[in-house]
């Protein structure tokens, strides 16, 4: 296995890519690096793992990716637009347009119902939006019967299922997940992992997905590994046993 | 956008419910100012109109303000033989000379006390007939005429008098005499307003009021057609000097204006609480916006991650606030009613009964409730609003608590407030803004300027403080003590934040309490060293003038030394129109001690004249030299400057005074305010000769049961009664303050423990028990508390000795400061957190562990 890490990238078909991405909190002696010159880009239509220890940059990577966080150094793109020239109207314009988050736990709004809380990027935006493709992603999701509860009305997994489709509702460019399934046994993590990838394969959206836990990245067509805040391994088609394999093979 | 705000605000109701009260509270107290003063003036001016109803013109003396002192106020002044003459006029109808006189004749009940109203006064009229001449109406019983007298209903009933009865009438010639009561009369349709009222047949109440052969006007009724104007114009060439003839509408319109400056000056004063209410509620509202947007840290970050634009969110918390500020200003307008009732009911526990009549809600009103409650709920969002603006999306994943602004940012904003605050404040008591319109401006101004300023910096030393005085509580309370005082001393900011009405609401009461304490101390020393009689004959409740007849009788008492009559009147130099004062001179220095600068008070006479020596030097005046007064009589006299004093303040402030003889040659009626008698045995009222002396003087005013006779420090207690009254009046409005301060607290604790619900959950899970979790909460909002009272005393003697000191010397010479009654503060400050806290801690007892720890 090669620990090679992967030649700088700008391609073509990437919704997203980061170029000498550097992230660099404190300064002098006591400066953390979060990031180290990260060169990396996520294809359309393909879903993609992030790993890596605690501390490893993962999550710092995909703020700075999703415009939710700042880079010290560097640069990335969602399509063509180098996030970081945005200003805070800008970024929030391409966060309601072009991205969307998922994230481990409490991502919904308590006083709004499920149909209420998927529609709400769109509505924020104050922009028509496609009903029957709204309802084509509640009803994928298996949602259908649900759109009327408040988000304390449905299970950990329905919340979820809530929150991915919030995010594809809108059909960005993108989708971020922040371990989306962290908080969820493993059944009803398979089941939205399943969905997540339906989602790629058949509707051909692109997701980005952080997470530590093996079989979950097994879902993506592709896993990459950081560590100290540098990519240093990837990995095509990660089954869970690969995945492990490579973990244990960088912690050695 | 605006389903995800009220949808917010439904959710939050409870949370929000605490906020509205606050905002209600403040604008029911506006409201209330305005719906009160609407209604008493829309009563009066019907009981205005009602009055004149019947009149067409009336003839008077012409108005002047040198007359419209105490002495002449109210009493007959012109004589009644015009009268005849106009009645026989073809356009007259009808000519009533009327009697109207103030506190001069009272009905006595069977104690022998005089029957009065604790604060409005009892009028004798003369009874015009129960025509439509007159106000009065006969509501049971026969009109009086002879030996009858017809009183209102009201003190019918506190004298326990029947129609039918013979009443005991004290008379303005000092004698009883027995009237019988013929029937109860109501005044125009309001009611009389609190005040008494004893009616007579005119030749019987010129006798009782000693004013045989005088009236104070004629009310006429036109003959057919002829119009109030015509019938003034058919009657003027008629009048000696000195009367006018005055159409019904000038009339009611007058009378109207003079109830209508009456009430806006009330008004006013009630508005000027309800602002400093509304005030005190803004902290509270900022405070609970605030606390809101910092538990929705989470969910904000949320919604800027998945698109919502800092603008959205600013205007998400500050539609909030409006659709807040609107609910609370319906619910507060509402609120002015309950508001206007119960200041009502407060006032009419002193005695003043208020006219019957609708409350009276005003378009004005509603205008003034909107604006003022929108304003004060959205500016208080404003912060909290921009706050939310500034969070970042990131936060919708970090567990991370608020980010406190740095200390030296809140000194330099603290100071940029507080600073002009005190140069302000420092200014207006200095007297350097001319007007008094200014000065109270200024100090308001800069004393909320203060109070922000003290507020803001407060969060700076909260912590520490409230830690020191969590000391005691966790080495008296061991563990639930120590939870107590983490809790009070963690968020310095939050808990100066709630603090702050507290503070504000106490020093307001410790400043009044200052001020009014030093004014009584001071009041108090000046009488003690300034009144030399040894007893003192005068009319309670107010010191209403009555007449000296009873000074040559009290003379004529072989105990007695000297006697002093004090009357007032009043006069003009070039058309300026000055309070005068007037005793029997050649007693009055053993009477009252008015240190005396220059000259001999004794030599007085008819054409002397005593100045205070501040005015003398003012107007370049010296001993020696004339001043010519105008008097309301129109006589105009020169007397020359006999003697200059300093101590004024003993002659209410008044810089002339002369020889009593003056003042009874120049007005209609001769009175005093009060008589000091000087006795032979000594002044100590515990010895056998004292009491025997004040036994012959009680005998010699036994008639007149309105006169008390005190000696010299009863005397001085009861002026003291008097301003300590007008203490508590101030001190209860201002209590309101505390009420709204101590829902902040409530409001403070439930969000709080709404915060720590998963701590909550683990204490409980650990062990700890209900009433354990109960006294932590408790303790926790005493501190709270026990801090905001601390800052508020310690603030409100900062602001008393400020304005005591500023104020001269001739009027407050020194400090003096109610310890006793400020450590009673200290503790009220401390059982309103014991009070506030009942109802947060009963709720986080209840709640159910397993669900607190799953709380997010």
């Amino acid at each position: 296995m090669t620990t090679v890490p992967p030649a700088p990238v700008v391609m073509d078909n990437a919704a997203a890519y980061a170029v000498n991405a550097s992230k660099v909190y404190g300064a002098g002696d006591t400066a953390v690096h979060a990031l180290r010159d990260v060169n990396v880009g996520f294809e359309r239509g393909r879903f993609t793992a992030i790993m890596g220890p605690s501390g490893s940059g993962k999550s710092t990577l995909m703020h700075c990716m999703a415009g939710l966080d700042r880079l010290t150094g560097g640069e990335t793109y969602i399509g063509d637009t180098a996030v970081s020239t945005l200003n805070d109207k800008q970024l929030t314009e391409l966060r309601r347009e072009k991205v969307g988050f998922i994230f481990q736990a409490f991502n919904l709004i308590p006083t709004l119902n499920a149909r209420e809380n998927i529609t709400l990027p769109m509505d924020l935006g104050g922009r028509d939006y496609d009903n029957a493709w709204v309802d084509e992603v509640i009803s994928t999701v298996g949602l259908a019967d649900r759109v009327t509860h408040r988000p304390n009305e449905l299970s950990g997994g329905q919340q979820q299922r809530v929150a991915v489709a919030r995010a594809l509702a809108s059909r960005p460019a993108i989708v971020f997940g922040d371990e989306p399934t962290g908080n969820l046994d493993s059944r009803t993590s398979a089941d939205i992992l399943s969905f997540m990838r339906q989602a790629v394969d058949d509707l051909g959206q692109t997701i980005v997905m952080v997470t530590h836990d093996a079989v979950s990245a097994s879902y993506a067509h592709r896993a990459l590994f950081l560590a100290d805040g540098r990519m240093v391994q990837e990995l095509a088609d990660p089954t869970p046993d690969k995945v492990y394999d490579t973990i244990l093979n960088l912690e050695s | 956008m605006l389903k995800l705000i009220v949808r917010g605000i439904v959710a939050n109701l409870g949370r929000l419910i605490l906020t509205l009260i606050a905002v209600v509270l403040g604008v029911s107290a506006v409201s209330g100012s305005f719906i009160l003063a609407d209604s008493l003036r829309s009563v009066f001016n019907q009981i205005s109109e009602d009055a004149l109803a019947g009149i067409d013109a009336q003839v008077r003396p012409i108005p002047s303000d040198i007359a419209s002192a105490f002495g002449g106020g109210g009493l007959p002044t012109f004589d009644e033989s015009i009268v005849d003459e106009l009645e026989a006029l073809p356009e007259v109808d009808r000519a009533a000379g009327q009697v109207s006189a103030i506190e001069r004749v009272y009905t006595v009940d069977a104690e022998g006390e005089i029957v009065r109203p604790a604060g409005p006064p009892v009028f004798a009229n003369s009874w015009s007939g129960d025509s439509e001449v007159s106000a009065f109406t006969l509501v049971d019983g026969t009109p009086p005429s002879g030996q009858q007298i017809a009183i209102d209903q009201g003190q019918a009933q506190k004298g326990g008098f029947s129609i039918g009865e013979m009443v005991d009438v004290s008379l303005a010639n000092g004698t009883i005499e027995q009237f019988e009561l013929s029937g109860l009369i109501d005044f125009g349709e309001g009611g009389t307003g609190g005040a008494y009222f004893i009616l007579m047949d005119l030749p019987t109440i010129q006798r009782a009021t000693e004013t045989t052969g005088l009236i104070n006007s004629i009310d006429l009724a036109a003959a057919g057609d002829l119009s109030g104007d015509d019938l003034v114009d058919t009657v003027s060439p008629l009048l000696p000097d000195g009367l006018e003839a005055v159409p019904q509408d000038v009339l009611i319109e007058e009378n109207q204006e003079s109830f209508g400056q009456v009430i806006d000056i009330f008004g006013n004063i009630l508005l000027g609480f309800a602002f400093v209410i509304l005030f005190v509620s803004i902290f509270i509202i900022y405070n609970t916006f605030a606390i809101l947007v910092g538990q929705r840290t989470r969910q904000l970050g949320l919604l800027r991650s998945i698109g919502a634009s800092a603008n959205q969110i600013r205007f998400m918390v500050l539609i909030e606030a409006v659709l807040i500020g609107l609910l609370a200003s319906l619910i507060g307008l509402l609120g002015g009613i309950g508001v206007a009732s119960l200041l009502k009911w407060v006032f009419s526990q002193g005695g003043n009964q208020f006219p019957e009549g609708p409350l009276e809600i005003q378009p004005r009103t509603i205008a003034v409730v909107f604006a003022v409650g929108l304003f004060v709920t959205v500016a208080s969002a404003l912060i909290p609003a921009f706050r939310a603006a500034k969070v970042a999306p990131l936060e919708a994943v970090r567990d991370g608590g608020r980010k406190e602004r740095s200390a030296s940012f809140r000194v330099v904003t603290g100071s940029i407030v507080l600073v002009p605050g005190l140069i302000l404040f420092g200014l207006a008591l200095a007297g350097s803004f001319e007007s008094t319109r200014n000065t109270f401006v200024g100090l308001g101004v800069g004393g909320a300027l203060i109070f922000i300023g003290v507020s803001m910096l407060s969060a700076l030393f909260a912590g520490v403080v409230a830690s020191g005085l969590g000391l005691p509580v966790q080495s008296i309370k061991g563990i639930t003590g120590r939870l107590a005082r983490d809790n009070a001393s963690r968020n310095p900011q939050r808990t100066s934040a709630t603090a702050t009405a507290l503070m504000i609401g106490l020093a307001l009461i410790t400043g009044v309490a200052i001020l009014t304490a030093s004014v009584i101390r001071n009041f108090d020393e000046i009488l003690e060293d300034a009144i030399g009689s040894d007893l003192v004959l005068y009319q309670p409740p107010q010191g209403q003038p009555f007449s000296p007849a009873l000074i040559e009788p009290l003379k004529a008492l072989d105990e007695v030394e000297t006697v002093s009559g004090y009357a007032a009147f009043r006069g003009a130099i070039d058309d300026d129109v000055f309070d005068l004062r007037a005793w029997d001179s050649d007693t009055g220095a053993s009477v009252i001690n008015m240190g005396l600068t220059d000259g001999t008070l004794e030599s007085l006479g008819t054409d002397g004249i005593a100045v205070f020596d501040e005015t003398a030097t003012e107007r370049g005046l010296s001993l020696g030299d004339s001043v010519t007064f105008e008097f309301e009589d129109g006589a105009f006299e020169d007397f020359e400057i006999r003697a200059l004093y300093d101590n004024s303040q003993v002659v209410d402030g008044v810089s002339w005074l002369f020889d009593r003889a003056v003042a009874s040659e120049h007005v209609a009626t001769d009175t005093v305010l009060w008589i000091g008698v000087s006795l032979v045995g000594g002044d100590d009222p515990e010895s056998a000769a004292f009491a025997d002396a004040q036994a012959k003087v009680e005998a010699i005013v036994k008639d007149q049961p309105q006169i008390e006779v005190q000696n010299n420090s009863e005397f001085r207690q009861a002026q003291i009664d008097q301003l300590n009254q007008i203490q508590i009046l101030i001190i209860g409005l201002l209590a309101m303050c505390i009420v709204v301060a101590f829902f902040g607290i409530v409001n403070t604790m439930v969000l709080s423990i709404l915060e720590r619900t998963r701590e909550i959950g683990l204490l409980r899970a650990v062990g700890t028990t209900r009433s354990q979790l109960r006294t932590a909460i408790r303790w926790e909002a005493v501190i709270v508390s026990l801090f905001g009272s601390l800052l508020g005393v310690i603030m409100g003697i900062g602001l008393g000795w400020a304005t005591v000191t500023a104020i001269p010397d001739s009027f407050l010479s020194f400090v003096a400061i109610p310890w006793g009654q400020i450590a009673i503060y200290l503790v009220i400050g401390a059982l309103i957190g014991v009070v506030a806290a009942l109802f947060p801690g009963a709720r986080a007892a209840r709640l159910n562990v397993l669900d607190a720890i799953a709380h997010e």
